[in-house]
C-alpha cells in the first residue's frame, strides 16, 4: 500500500499516461494530412465540387472527376443539421465524411480519391441512410512516373506500334480499292477470294479503328446489330451479298457500286483519322485485350462471319494484332515482370499453333467445317491468354 | 439557427461534463488549489484545438477523415482510461479524506496534478478539434449571415452555464453521497464516452461492424432533437448504435461500476484493504 499510494508512484502514472496519450496521436496528426484543394489548385482543376443539402436534396455539382484530390464544398441549404459522406461503391464503407454541418454553414470535405465508383450521400437531420447519387472518379492518368529508360522502352514500343497501325491501314486502303472494283463490277469470284484477306487488315488494328465511334457501325456493322433505322453498310453487307443465305434477293448492280463507293471513302476516312490517334502504352496494352475478347465473343462463335464463315481469318487477324501489341510492349514488360512476359509468350504460341492446325493454302478452313471439339480446344486456348493479358496493361503503366 | 445551436450545447456539454465533475469534486475535498491544473488542461485543449482547427481550415493541409476520426476516437479511448483512474483515486482520496494525516492527502493530489491536467486536456480535446472545426466554418459563413456562429456560441455558452449550474447542484448534496454519485456518473459518462471513440474508429475502417446496429430508435429519439442532443451531449447516447458500440459500454460500465461501488461502500474498518483491490482493477 504504501508503496502504491506514494506521491512518486502517482507522479510516474500521470507522466506515464501523456506519454502514452502524445506518442499515439503525433505520428497520427503527422501521416494523414491531405493537401487542401482550395489553396492547392494544382490538385483539382476545376475548383471545388459544390454539394448543397437541404431537408430533401443532395444536390452535387457533378457526377464525376479524376483521381486525385477531390474538395467538396458542402452547404447546408436547410433547416436541420446535416452530413455529408462519400461511401465506397458497396454503399456500406466510408470513404470520407463530414459531420455537424449547421444551417447556413459550408464544410469542406477533402478527399485523396483512386479512380472508381463511389456513392455520395447527404443525411439531413444525421439519420437515416441519406439522399444518395453515384459518383465516379475517372483515371487522370496521374501515375508514378516511369523512370527514363523504361519510359524511353514505352515510347519505342509505342511508336512501333503505331507505324504498324499506319501500315496495316494503307494495306486495308488498297485491298479496299481492290475488292470494291471487283464486286462493283460483278465480279463475285474474286470479291468472294479478296474478303476475308483484306479484312484481316482491318481486324489487326480493330481497336484503333474502333476508337471511330461513327466509322465502325458504318464499316463493320452486322446485320443483328444493326439500330432500328440504321443504314446497313460496310464489309458484312458486301458479305450477304456475295454469299447469299436462301431466298435472299440480291443488290442491283446501282447498288453494288453505291456500297462499293462508300466502303473506299470510309476506309479513306479512317486511314487519315489514325494518323492522328494518340497512342500510348495503356491504349496498347488494354487494346491488345480487346483483339482477344473480340475473338471470344465472336469469332469463336462463328457469329462474326455468318455467312462467308470466315472467321477463322478475322481470330488469327485478332489475335495478331494482340501479339504485336504484346510484343511491343514486351522489353518494358521484361522488365517489370518479366513471368508475365514468359507465360504470354508461351500462351500467344499455344494459340497460334492450335491455328496453324486449321490452316489452308493462303487462308484456313470454313469456321462451319470446325468440329465442336476443335472450336472448343480454341476457345480455350483463347480463355488461357485473355486472363494474363488482362493484366499487361497495369503491369506496364504501374 | 436552433439547429446551429443545438451543434454547439451538444458538443458543449460532450466537453464540460467530466470537466465539471472532477471541478466539484476538488472544491467539494477542499483541494480548490488544484483547480488551476484542471483550467490549464482545459486552456491548453481549447488553444490546441482552435489553432489545429484554424491550421486545418485556413493551411495549405488538411486532415484526412480517417485520422480524424482516429483522432477523436482515440483520444476519447484515452480519456475514458484516465476517467476510470480519476474516478478510483477520488474514491481512494475520499475515504481517507479526514481520517488520515491532511499532508498525505495533499501529498497524494499533488502527485496526481498531472493526470488532473491531462483528464480535463482529453475530456475537452477529444470534441475540441470538431467543434473548432465547426466554429470556424461557421465564422467563414458570418459574412453571408452571423446567425450560424451566434448560434453556435450560444449553444457552447449554453453547455457551459448548465455545467455551472450543475457544479453548484453538486455542491450542495450531502458529503458521503456526493463522493459516491460523481463517481458513479463519471463511470455512466465515461462508458459512454467509450461507445462513442469505438464509433469513431469504426467509421475510420479502423474497428469493423459500422453496420451491425444493435438498435436504432432514431425514429423516436431524431439526433437533431433537443431530447437527442441532451442524451447524445450527457451520456453520449446514440440512437442507432452498433453492437461493438453497445458492447464496449456494456463491458466497460458493469465491472467499473461493480469494483467502484465495492471500493465506496466498503465498511470503514476493513479500509486496509481496499486500495489493493482498486490497484487490482487499475492495472
Amino acid at each position: 500500500m504504501p508503496g502504491f499510494s506514494s506521491p512518486q508512484t502517482r507522479r510516474t502514472v500521470g507522466a506515464r499516461l501523456a506519454v502514452v496519450a502524445a506518442t499515439a496521436i503525433l505520428p497520427l496528426a503527422l501521416s494523414s494530412c491531405t493537401d487542401n484543394a482550395g489553396a492547392n489548385a494544382s490538385g483539382t482543376t476545376d475548383g471545388p465540387i459544390q454539394v448543397t443539402s437541404t431537408d430533401a436534396e443532395c444536390k452535387v455539382s457533378a457526377a464525376e472527376a479524376p483521381s486525385g484530390n477531390l474538395t467538396f464544398a458542402v452547404k447546408n441549404d436547410g433547416a436541420e443539421v446535416t452530413e455529408f459522406y462519400v461511401l465506397a461503391e458497396d454503399g456500406l464503407r466510408i470513404v470520407a465524411e463530414v459531420e455537424n454541418i449547421g444551417p447556413g454553414i459550408t464544410r469542406n470535405l477533402v478527399l485523396t480519391a483512386p479512380a472508381g465508383k463511389y456513392i455520395t450521400a447527404c443525411k439531413p437531420g444525421m439519420k437515416g441512410d441519406g439522399i444518395r447519387a453515384d459518383f465516379t472518379v475517372k483515371d487522370s492518368g496521374k501515375q508514378a512516373t516511369v523512370d527514363a529508360d523504361l519510359q524511353k522502352l514505352v515510347d519505342t514500343g509505342v511508336s512501333q506500334y503505331a507505324a504498324y497501325v499506319k501500315d496495316q491501314t494503307e494495306q486495308l486502303v488498297a485491298g479496299t480499292k481492290e475488292f470494291a472494283t471487283a464486286y462493283a463490277a460483278g465480279d463475285a469470284a474474286k470479291a468472294k477470294s479478296l474478303y476475308a484477306a483484306t479484312r484481316m487488315h482491318w481486324e489487326r488494328i480493330e481497336p484503333v479503328a474502333e476508337s471511330f465511334g461513327d466509322l465502325d457501325p458504318k464499316l463493320d456493322a452486322r446485320e443483328a446489330d444493326l439500330e432500328p433505322g440504321q443504314k446497313w453498310t460496310g464489309w458484312h453487307r458486301a458479305e450477304k451479298d456475295l454469299f447469299p443465305p436462301a431466298g435472299y434477293k440480291a443488290l442491283t448492280a446501282a447498288e453494288r457500286g453505291a456500297l462499293a463507293k462508300q466502303l473506299v471513302a470510309d476506309t479513306a476516312e479512317l486511314s487519315t483519322r489514325t494518323r492522328t490517334v494518340e497512342l500510348s502504352a495503356d491504349k496498347l496494352g488494354n487494346g491488345a485485350k480487346e483483339l482477344l475478347d473480340e475473338v471470344a465473343r465472336g469469332k469463336v462463335t462463328g457469329e462474326e462471319e455468318i455467312w462467308s464463315h470466315t472467321d477463322l481469318w478475322d481470330f488469327q487477324a485478332n489475335v495478331d494484332g494482340a501479339r504485336i501489341a504484346f510484343e511491343n510492349l514486351k522489353p518494358v514488360l521484361q522488365q517489370k515482370d518479366a513471368a508475365l512476359a514468359k507465360d504470354l509468350d508461351a500462351k500467344f504460341s499455344a494459340l497460334q499453333a492450335e491455328l496453324k492446325k486449321h490452316a489452308k493454302g493462303d487462308g484456313f478452313a470454313y469456321y462451319n467445317e470446325l468440329g465442336k471439339d476443335e472450336v472448343q480446344k480454341l476457345s480455350s486456348l483463347v480463355d488461357a491468354l485473355g486472363e494474363p493479358l488482362s493484366k499487361l496493361t497495369a503491369a506496364v503503366v504501374l | 439557427m436552433t439547429a446551429n445551436f443545438l451543434i454547439g450545447l451538444r458538443e458543449g456539454l460532450e466537453a464540460t461534463l467530466i470537466v465539471v465533475l472532477l471541478m466539484a469534486y476538488l472544491t467539494k475535498s477542499g483541494r480548490r488549489a488544484l483547480l488551476p491544473r484542471l483550467w490549464a488542461g482545459v486552456g491548453i485543449a481549447v488553444a490546441v484545438s482552435v489553432g489545429f482547427g484554424a491550421l486545418l481550415t485556413f493551411g495549405p493541409r488538411g486532415l484526412t477523415f480517417e485520422a480524424q476520426e482516429a483522432i477523436g476516437g482515440g483520444l476519447s479511448i484515452i480519456a475514458v482510461g484516465l476517467v476510470t483512474w480519476m474516478v478510483f483515486w477520488m474514491a481512494r482520496t475520499a475515504r481517507t479524506l479526514g481520517s488520515e494525516l491532511r499532508s498525505r492527502v495533499d501529498g497524494v493530489a499533488d502527485g496526481a496534478a498531472w493526470g488532473l491536467v491531462l483528464v480535463a486536456a482529453l475530456a475537452v480535446g477529444r470534441e475540441g478539434l470538431e467543434t473548432a472545426l465547426f466554429l470556424w466554418a461557421a465564422a467563414q459563413a458570418s459574412g453571408e449571415s452571423g446567425t450560424p456562429l451566434f448560434g453556435a456560441l450560444v449553444g457552447l455558452a449554453v453547455a457551459a452555464g448548465l455545467g455551472y449550474l450543475l457544479h453548484r447542484g453538486v455542491l450542495k448534496v450531502n458529503l458521503s453521497r456526493f463522493f459516491t454519485w460523481t463517481g458513479v456518473a463519471l463511470v455512466v459518462i465515461a462508458g459512454g464516452v467509450l461507445a462513442y471513440g469505438v464509433h469513431d474508429l469504426q467509421e475510420a475502417g479502423i474497428l469493423p461492424g459500422l453496420h451491425s446496429l444493435a438498435f436504432d430508435v432514431s425514429a423516436a429519439v431524431p439526433p437533431s432533437s433537443w431530447y437527442g442532443t441532451l442524451l447524445k451531449g450527457t451520456l453520449n447516447f446514440s440512437p442507432a448504435t452498433t453492437w461493438l458500440e453497445a458492447a464496449a459500454c456494456v463491458l466497460y460500465t458493469i465491472p467499473v461500476m461493480f469494483f467502484y461501488l465495492r471500493a465506496n461502500f466498503r465498511p470503514p474498518l476493513r479500509r486496509a484493504e481496499a486500495p489493493a483491490a482498486t490497484a487490482a482493477v487499475a492495472s
